[in-house]
């Protein structure tokens, strides 16, 4: 096969087996790879009612066709399993250079399965892999992690790796690689931590083999010389600022999550937003894997009670660990998020936990006595305990380890989680960005952004604007741009770049520069459109396992506080989120049941009847 | 009349002192257009265009007090 290596690593931790399998060229051409692959075997392997954290559950990670080739930001991989802190899938998607060492090593994924007696990691070298020892790394952080295992294996080696947090079971633990990128979501860290798997460390130095080398190059050529055209008088924001740049966009538009979603803009937005991380602390931009933008942040913090040197913030984490607790400490803020990458942490959901707390210690729900200190919004030093505690399940951090929609609910008040399906928002509130409100609704991992983001053009402009308070415009722009995210995923790219040069620049963003990478790499000959299907296709298999775990219509909801509570002040001033309208388009024109199931007809047209059957 | 602008990332560059936040005055029953003419902002440099908060674009007419929001499209966050 071109493109795809045709090789899957089966892992059997119960065992201590490990085998390798052929990749069926037909699931290769229908799910593309990545995070097609991990849906495709996850539905297949994994029973959707199992305990997440039991030895029944699975981890798939996979490369797309793409990870690891010259294709701009050709270095994402997905970790798909059932999530510990929803209930639901979780595909979790992260870049940085492991992803191109696992396809490089000559694999299209990893199967993960059974539950190993003692800890150990996963040694694949080339075509070799091994099982080995983990009980020395155990409890050590991903950043000890990392050194320990390239000093142990080869110095060239790329690391994925779960620190204490992953090791204690906290249900939003990350996966980290390459020291400070992030599977972050949904807790893929708890499940590999359940499965006693520490790490998994890969050697990948072969060329991916690519159908058509020309007409690949060609392509590529033509897109990062787009890029290249484009940039010289547009210099890149996330290059120059970082992804926290986006504060702009937010704050400008009232839609910025401010004290757990309480307010849409943030009086202390300046002190943490993008030009002032740059201004403060940035010590040099780093891109991923074969990537022209480089948006990754290495920051260093000179003095101070939080002195400290590592990656970070990104926008989300400045959302989750500035707004949303009301901290306008960029210094605090930036060393919670050091110490999220080290303990292995989502940085999403240990903030809206801590926000979740904050307002619940406000309200007089939560007292001073069962935290152990007082909590008031804004107090950045408490963001860096409370984080250190959660990843060590220590005291209060025990129970901020169960996330905040368990958080709430302990505490009488489940109303005040801000998630949806269980996974806490991303940092854009639907009261003034009416598509957000409906992808986090139906995403079928719950509350994120990277399903199919409406940020794009209803806030940053990319790749055209769209109005963001209009509603009854998006049931069918939110649909197009979920399966189009679901593509992006499956082949191994990254969103930042294909939104803006590798799909059509109108709101219907047809992937056509895609389409033509995807027949470089691996001579399959797909139409745009054809590739459009196996989004949607994706999609549709995902929330058939979401249904099949016993979720229902009534949970492609959102906290009452976005669908009842007018924003207060700000531009969305008096908008709550109109979603119960959007949704009934939105399942007609998806081809769904007003219950929200996919018909049959959807499905033998997708080519999923038979799988749904079986 | 006067409008507050206010510009950020590389849209700072044409702010007449560097400063992201400043007044302009412009002629009555001016539109987006004549604040990227009075500062110089090439064609070819790409805004997201806000008034008072709204998406907007060139041809929108300002009015006194009001406060024009100009950033570069992103590529996410």
């Amino acid at each position: 096969m071109h493109g795809w290596c045709g090789k899957i690593l089966r892992v059997n931790l119960s065992r201590g087996k490990i085998s390798n399998e052929a990749l069926d060229p037909q699931v290769a051409r229908d799910y593309i790879g990545a995070r097609g692959f991990g849906i495709y075997y996850l539905r297949r392997e994994v029973d959707p009612a199992c305990d997440p954290l039991g030895p029944e559950n699975k981890i798939v990670m996979a490369a797309g066709p793409l990870t690891g080739t010259a294709a701009p930001t050709g270095a994402r991989y997905v970790v798909t399993t059932k999530s510990p802190l929803t209930g639901a899938i979780t595909c979790s998607n992260s870049g940085g250079n492991f992803p191109a060492a696992l396809k490089k090593s000559g694999h299209d994924a990893i199967i993960i399965e059974g539950r190993s007696a003692e800890p150990v990691y996963l040694w694949i070298d080339g075509d070799r892999a091994e099982l080995r020892p983990a009980g020395h790394l155990w409890g050590k952080t991903t950043h000890e992690t990392d050194d320990a295992l390239r000093g142990e294996t080869h110095a060239k080696a790329k690391t994925a790796v779960i620190g204490p947090a992953g090791e204690k079971l906290v249900l939003f633990a990350a996966i980290m690689n390459d020291r400070d990128r992030a599977a972050g979501r949904a807790g893929v860290g708890a499940v590999m931590g359940s499965k006693n798997l520490k790490a998994i460390v890969v050697r990948g130095e072969s060329e991916v083999c690519l159908a058509d080398p020309a007409a690949f190059k060609a392509a590529n050529t033509k897109y990062r010389e787009a890029f290249k055209a484009k940039t010289r008088d547009n210099p890149p924001p996330l290059r120059v600022h970082g992804t926290a740049i986006t504060v702009v966009g937010t704050q400008s538009h009232g839609v910025f999550p401010t004290r757990n979603f309480q307010q849409g803009t943030f009086e202390g937005w300046e002190s943490i937003y993008g030009e002032t991380l740059t201004r403060k602390y940035l010590v040099r931009a780093k891109p991923c894997f074969s990537c022209p933008i480089a948006c990754g942040r290495v920051t260093r913090i000179p003095d101070g009670p939080y002195q400290g040197e590592g990656e970070g913030p990104e926008y989300e984490t400045v959302y989750a660990l500035g707004s949303d607790c009301g901290v306008d400490d960029l210094a605090a803020l930036t060393k919670a998020n050091y110490e999220c990458n080290e303990l292995g942490l989502d940085t999403i959901s240990m903030g809206s936990a801590i926000a979740c707390a904050m307002e619940l210690y406000e309200k007089g729900e939560l007292k001073e006595s069962e935290i152990g200190m007082p909590l008031p919004w804004g107090d950045g030093a408490a963001l860096v305990k409370l984080t250190r505690m959660t990843a060590q399940r220590e005291a209060f951090g025990n129970i901020l380890a169960e996330g905040s929609r368990r958080l709430a609910a302990r505490y009488g008040r489940p109303e005040l989680a801000m998630v949806a399906k269980g996974l806490d928002f991303a940092g854009y509130d639907p009261r003034g960005e009416q598509g957000m409100g409906l992808a986090y609704a139906t995403s079928p991992i719950g509350g994120s952004h990277m399903r199919g983001d409406p940020a794009y053009f209803e806030l940053l402009g990319v790749p055209v604007p769209a109005d963001p308070h209009t509603w009854e415009d998006k049931p069918p722009l939110v649909a197009k741009w979920q399966d189009l995210f679901s593509v992006i995923d499956a082949a191994g790219l990254c969103v930042f770049f294909s939104v803006r040069y590798l799909v059509e620049q109108n709101l219907m963003v047809k992937p056509v520069g895609i389409t033509e990478l995807l027949n470089g790499a691996t001579g399959a000959g797909y139409s745009p459109e054809e590739v459009e299907r196996a989004g949607e296709r994706i999609f549709n298999a995902e929330r058939l396992f979401l249904l099949a775990a016993g979720f229902t219509r009534q949970d492609d909801s959102l906290p009452p506080r976005i669908t009842r509570e007018p924003m207060p002040a700000g531009p969305a001033k008096g908008r709550v989120c109109r979603l119960e309208e959007m949704l009934v388009p939105y399942y007609k024109l998806r081809g769904w049941t007003s219950e929200g199931v996919p018909s049959q007809a959807k499905l033998k047209e997708l080519g999923l009847l038979k799988e749904a059957q079986g | 009349m006067k409008v507050q602008i206010h510009t950020f990332a590389n849209l700072r560059d044409y702010a007449p002192t560097g400063r992201g936040n400043f007044e302009l005055s412009l002629a009555a029953r001016a539109t987006v257009a004549h604040v990227f003419a009075a500062l110089r902002i090439p064609a070819t440099v790409e805004a997201v265009i806000l008034v008072n908060g709204r998406r907007a674009d060139q041809t929108t007419p300002l009015a006194a007090g009001d406060e024009v929001t100009l950033f570069p499209p992103m590529e996410g966050g």
